[in-house]
């Protein structure tokens, strides 16, 4: 525990850290922010007054966040595992807080679907739901996130938490169809935001906040919209603005300098609406590989950079570049990249042991590489990631269904792909069967169009090749763009 | 009131092909939600329609703005907004 102006002034000035995990020292040079990552302490760039968030332009104060903290601890169920299910992303920061102070996990699910939150809790049996919505998305225990928020008092104590009390677990589609899980322990979490802070704001002056229209729920949206300010000493945006207008409208309510987290999509919706975005000190995306062109315009109509993080759910954040600057990409300094047979995997602080990557890569050294394209199974729409093997399992498991079989077209340059799924169900319409898939898969991977057809074009071996799936997609589309025109 | 239906017809087109759906602009169900049940759009969806939506019709969409979840909320009420709020 540390209070306000004790323990900040312990590692003021401080040029460097020294850090262990996994029976390694990690060295952190050149550190010049008031840290001290030995004790992974976080809020020390805060004073009292400090705003750690911004709700509809007005500022929620440190000491505000630490009271809130301390009641919904005091009042949440004893139990070991909690989904934290808040949309706010102050709430969503105060929930995973008093979740820490509990010694509860939380649980961060890939998707809000309910056959995906029961098929975790099979293997988390306690685990309730913490919302701040009226409604729960499943038939489990819900905790509702306190209406009112609490009496500020004036004595009040920083929490610190060992950096091996496991804060969260999340959770990937395993190739069985079973949400794989992750878990990551509070060192880990926070080496990973410190590893970011030197990168980002090593040579800029520290923000005042960030926006971000990404969820608190995945890696990224957890790394760089939650912990990160909190530990970097700014300010997150509690909302999640979804359109250009509310990007803009969000941007507007915070003070500069301001970063915006985001992603490909966000980023295409605002430079096509040609939306006037207030000065930012830079655009960070990530989730899926944002293309030159775009962040050269995106740069230009913003003046401003555009960055992006390369990671995954396993590993976190990995690397960063400056998309204008090409196919390369730099390691955190404390991240690094080796290859073993043909895959590719990293290693550094904020993984427990070497994390095997998913996409094709090609090593320049240790701290450099360049990305070409996902291994073969893997699908990403928007960010969210899960194999074919998976989709399959769970299309196959829907009763009345006989074969089925997803497809990923070829992505076109700029827009999402979306899958394709031919399914052989005689008796069933496409609606009970998309309805069935609503049921155990995230929306964004539900099949468009889905095809009900006679057979798949099965080899000898029972093998479905993906030139054959590939031909019948164009066939079946060739005949709906005529239906459609007749 | 043919005036309102051709709208609605227009939004129900500009909505299939907006978004390459695999249905018939005319069997959309008008009271029916547009997201998560219904047709099963997402945020995704959003971002694309209200692109399409501000390109067509000139006005901006605000998820944010309490109107919001009303807006989405089905194929009419989608309309009905257009109606009160284009800009040509």
């Amino acid at each position: 525990m540390h209070r306000f102006g004790e323990c900040c002034g312990a590692s003021e000035g401080r040029a460097s850290a020294l850090y262990e995990q996994g029976g390694r020292t990690w060295y952190f040079a050149n550190y010049e922010w008031t840290f001290a990552l030995r004790e992974l302490a976080i809020l020390e760039g805060f004073e009292a007054a400090s705003a750690i968030a911004w709700r509809d332009g007005r500022p929620i104060e440190c000491r505000q966040f630490l009271a809130d903290v301390a009641q919904l601890a005091e009042s949440l169920p004893q139990r070991a595992h909690v989904f934290n299910l808040c949309r706010d992303r102050y709430y969503f920061l105060v929930a995973l807080s008093a979740a820490l102070l509990r010694r509860q996990v939380t649980l961060l699910p890939p998707s809000e679907a309910p056959g995906m939150l029961l098929d975790i809790r099979k293997q988390y049996g306690d685990a309730y739901c913490l919302t701040d919505q009226p409604d729960c998305p499943a038939d489990l225990p819900v905790h509702h996130y306190p209406a009112q928020s609490a009496v500020v008092t004036a004595d009040q104590t920083v929490p610190s938490f060992p950096r091996e009390q496991v804060a969260a677990v999340v959770f990937t589609s395993g190739s069985t169809g079973e949400p794989m899980a992750d878990v990551k322990t509070w060192g880990a979490l926070l080496a990973e935001s410190a590893m970011a802070m030197k990168r980002f704001w090593a040579d800029r002056p520290r923000p005042a906040a960030v926006v971000g229209t990404v969820p608190p729920q995945h890696m990224y949206g957890l790394a760089t919209t939650v912990l990160l300010p909190i530990q970097a000493g700014f300010a997150l945006h509690s909302a999640r603005p979804l359109f250009p207008e509310d990007v803009r409208a969000a941007l507007e309510q915070v003070p500069a300098p301001r970063v915006l987290v985001t992603t490909p999509l966000h980023i295409r919706a605002c430079v096509a609406a040609q939306t006037a975005l207030p000065d930012l000190q830079f655009i960070l995306s990530a989730t899926a590989p944002l293309s030159p062109g775009l962040a050269r315009q995106a740069e230009g109509m913003y003046r401003t950079e555009v960055l992006e993080i390369y990671g995954c759910t396993e590993a976190g954040s990995i690397a960063t570049r400056r998309t204008i600057d090409g196919n390369v990409w730099r390691t955190y300094d404390e991240m690094s990249v080796y290859q073993r047979d043909d895959r590719c995997f990293v290693e550094g602080p904020s993984v427990a042991q070497p994390v095997a990557l998913n996409d094709v890569i090609q090593l320049r050294g240790p701290h450099e590489f360049s990305l070409h394209g996902r291994l073969a199974d893997l699908i990403n729409v928007a960010g969210k990631r899960t194999s074919l093997a998976s989709l399959n399992h769970k299309l196959n498991e829907i009763e009345g269904v006989v074969d089925g079989a997803f497809f990923m077209p070829e992505e076109a340059p700029g827009a999402v792909s979306r899958l394709i799924a031919f399914v052989v169900a005689p008796g069933l319409s496409r609606q009970a069967l998309l309805q069935a898939l609503r049921q155990h898969i995230d929306p964004v991977f539900l099949p468009r169009p889905l095809y009900l057809v006679n057979a798949l074009p099965r080899s000898q071996s029972g093998k479905l090749p993906r030139a054959s799936l590939a031909a019948l997609a164009a066939r079946l589309a060739k005949k709906r763009k005529h239906k459609e025109s007749a | 009131m043919p005036e309102a239906n051709h709208l609605e017809g227009e939004v129900a087109r500009l909505i299939v092909e907006t978004l390459n759906l695999d249905i018939d602009p005319t069997g959309i169900d008008p009271q029916a939600p547009l997201f998560r049940e219904g047709l099963g759009l997402d945020s995704i969806d959003a971002l694309e329609l209200a692109l399409a939506l501000s390109q067509r019709y000139g006005f901006k969409l605000r998820a944010d703005d309490p109107n919001n979840t009303r807006i989405f909320s089905s194929l009419r009420a989608l309309t009905e907004y257009v109606r009160v709020n284009r800009a040509k």
